[in-house]
């Protein structure tokens, strides 16, 4: 079509066209995820709608948020309700199995200060595997049962390994491997879709109402929001693990919460950490 | 066996059979969590601690004189913005339409 | 044998009666039966919603406490809710879309 408009008429097409086109509805996301595209953005929606938190500052979730809360946070700080699980995590770590064998043989560098490189996604298994699922895998791989991945002996191992790491930038790789791709897009997805009877997706609260308060409750945003875990949550009086917190936010918003270590969970886990990448672990962290 | 025990008998069975009990007002509707649980995101007045995702619900026979529109937000605002974060209590089966109108109607009220 | 009309009634009535009995019982079945493969359905989804487990586990109570009408009224609730949930997973699978941060 375009052949058959001379050269005289075509500037003026294309200026229509644009123009057409500019009050067009927005066109929907690339159907091919972008990885790199969507963490520019991502970070920079943030950073533009909360201009006086400083980017290292995200981490610290709903204290970054609200002046009030923050002074509340660095009293509780001075004595750490998840120093018990740190010291716990410690010990656990340390002591052998039945076999003889330890944690430190199952992970990189004895599994110390590794915790900005998780979830990472396993070329071999074709999976994302978070800090947890290696855990577990280490302990079935030395003949002990596998802990519940949600809170006690779990998220103090957990502490202990994130402890080691403070202060570490996040660095999530995304391998040139498709069902890398294919993970953190599907976690992408599940982060913006709404669920349960209440109608509610991650971003409702933790983008759209990010900074705002439910009831007294102030929504952190999304962008650091794993760098903490696992937190010490009042609202728990115990530790919880990221699992912990996606299975009690399912049910919250009326949705039937999947196994703690389902594909999908992994996935998001995976999409929202590397969304992170560049900010600093600030786990084992307090929240109210 | 007398006439007057079985009577109470029959009150009981009918009480404990009834689906639910006294029905709740229209502000308890709105101020229950698993109600309308409106609290959690709107600044009411006599409401305890409210949030503010939403707009503060107050001068409502100002702000909605058509009825119609206030049931329609709150039956399903995602019709009206399909970004919204308010839950549609009419099509997830939240809330009765009895018990949309009874909020509505306390809303009015504020 | 002929049997008296007198007994003849009477079992007549107690059919009809024992029918309409009978008739709720499979009523509450049949409606269960639907409210638990939407429910599934929405399971197979990873989408159902907790409503929908509590409701279909009250009819199923109800049912065994013999409050028919209530038990039917509760799975019929359960089906719809099941249904809900699995047009809210249809309509998301692309409308997630329309929420990402570009």
């Amino acid at each position: 079509m375009l052949r058959k408009i001379s050269c005289d008429v075509l500037p003026i097409f294309m200026l229509v066209a644009a123009i057409v086109l500019g009050t067009a509805p927005p066109a929907r996301a690339a159907d091919t995820a972008d990885p790199k595209a969507a963490f520019t953005a991502f970070r920079a929606y943030f950073t533009s709608r909360f201009p006086k938190v400083a980017l290292d500052d995200f981490v610290n979730g709903p204290y970054s948020m609200d002046e009030g809360l923050r002074k509340q946070w660095k009293e509780i700080e001075e004595f750490p309700p998840y120093e018990f699980a740190v010291d716990k995590g410690k010990e656990m770590f340390a002591k052998p199995f039945a076999n003889g064998r330890t944690y430190a043989d199952c992970f990189p560098e004895k599994g110390i200060s590794i915790r900005q490189n998780y979830p990472y996604f396993d070329t071999k298994s074709g999976q994302v595997i978070t800090l947890e699922l290696a855990l577990n895998q280490c302990r079935q791989a030395n003949g002990e049962k596998p802990l519940d991945e949600t809170k006690d002996d779990m998220a103090a191992l957990t502490a202990y390994m994130a402890f080691t790491s403070r202060g570490k930038r996040f660095d999530i790789k995304i391998p040139d491997d498709p069902r890398a791709l294919a993970a953190w897009r599907k976690g992408e997805e599940y982060f913006y879709t709404r669920r349960g009877q209440l109608n509610f997706s991650c971003a409702s609260c933790h983008v759209q109402s990010a900074g705002q308060h439910i009831r007294t409750e102030v929504l952190a945003p999304a962008l650091g929001i794993m760098a903490a875990m696992p937190i010490y949550r009042s609202e728990w009086s115990g530790m919880g693990t990221t699992s912990r917190r996606f299975t009690t936010c399912n049910a919250q918003v009326r949705a039937v919460p999947l196994h703690p270590q389902d594909e999908l969970y992994r996935d998001v886990e995976y999409f929202l950490t590397y969304m992170g990448n560049g900010l600093p672990v600030s786990g084992p962290g307090a929240r109210p | 066996m007398t006439s007057v025990p079985v009577f109470l008998c029959l009150t009981i069975v009918v009480a404990t059979t009834a689906v639910s009990a006294a029905p709740l007002s229209g502000e308890q509707l709105a101020f229950d969590r698993g109600k309308g649980n409106c609290l959690t995101c709107h600044d009411i007045k006599g409401g305890d601690s409210p949030g503010n995702v939403g707009p503060p619900l107050a001068g409502m026979k100002a702000r909605f004189p058509n009825r119609a529109d206030l049931v329609a937000i709150v039956a399903d605002e995602t019709k009206r913005n399909p970004q919204t974060v308010m839950p549609p209590f009419r099509r997830n089966l939240i809330l009765t339409e009895e018990e949309i109108n009874a909020i509505v109607d306390f809303l009015y009220t504020q | 044998m002929r049997l008296p009309v007198g007994l003849m009634s009477m079992l007549g009535a107690a059919a009809l009666a024992f029918a309409a009995v009978a008739a709720p019982a499979d009523d509450f079945k049949a409606a269960y039966a639907k409210a638990e493969a939407a429910s599934k359905e929405a399971a197979a989804l990873k989408t159902q919603w907790t409503t929908t487990v509590a409701t279909l586990k009250a009819a199923k109570k109800a049912a065994d406490a013999g409050k028919l009408d209530d038990a039917i009224a509760l799975a019929k609730k359960a089906e719809a809710l099941a249904q809900a949930s699995t047009a809210q997973a249809r309509e998301q699978e692309s409308a997630w879309k329309d929420g990402v941060i570009r």
